[in-house]
């Protein structure tokens, strides 16, 4: 029966792990494409912002599963060695889940700001015309 | 080595090089270097998180936890950074 439940359990964290990596390789694929796209195309440091942004949204949501696959794996963890390798990959995408969430918060924020600074600069110079 | 294993190596290593041909590109577009070091630590960082799949060895780990230390760093001074300019432009304005 324990055996069985291990069983299971493995084949959930490949499954699990699998999404994970599936999102962040297709972040990094669209991330890369788009940096190309707009480093071609806009040649302007803001027009990266948007770009890192996203690809931030990616790593957060693959971060998301791998946390879920870490979760399972504390189910069937025979030794400390690996108890302890868990442990810290484990701490460490909690932290830049949490931090990869703030940074999007503020950098939202920022790009919010600065669309109320040219909308207010726009309507200073049309209301001056007028 | 299983499938998944094989194919995460095979795109962090991936990763690693759109990362440093997207920093370069943004270094040569931008012409600053912490915006170009932001993209390159990024993709790093989605490399790192792939490496980091299945059942990752000691330095996997310390090179994923010092790309997230230095990322943190790395966008604290973009943002204080921009905050300084965004001041100086208030300033100049308020002065005209």
């Amino acid at each position: 029966m324990e055996e069985l439940l291990a069983e299971v359990v493995n084949v959930l964290v490949v499954v699990v792990e699998a999404c994970g990596a599936a999102v962040i390789i297709v972040g990094a694929v669209w991330a890369f494409a788009r940096f190309v796209w707009v480093g071609v195309r806009h040649r302007t440091t803001a027009a990266f912002v948007p770009v890192r942004l996203t690809l931030g949204r990616f790593l957060a949501l693959g971060l998301e599963f791998q946390l879920a696959s870490d979760v399972l794996r504390t189910a069937v963890a025979p030794s400390w060695e690996e108890l302890g390798q868990l442990a810290a990959v484990a701490a460490i995408r909690t932290a830049l889940n949490y931090f990869l969430s703030k940074e999007i918060a503020e950098e939202r924020r920022q790009i919010a700001d600065e669309q109320d600074q040219v909308d207010v600069t726009s309507h200073d110079r049309h209301g001056g015309t007028v | 080595m299983s499938v998944l294993a094989e194919v995460t190596r095979v795109a962090a290593l991936g990763a690693g090089a759109a990362a440093l041909v997207a920093g370069a590109l943004a270094l040569a577009v931008t012409r600053r270097p912490l915006p170009a070091l932001a993209v390159l630590l990024d993709m790093l960082l989605a490399a790192g998180l792939l490496r980091l799949l299945g059942e990752p060895d000691w330095p996997a780990i310390l090179t994923a936890a010092t790309l997230v230390a230095l990322r943190r760093l790395l966008s604290a001074a973009l943002r204080s950074g921009v905050r300084a300019r965004t001041a100086a432009a208030v300033q100049e304005k308020s002065a005209l």
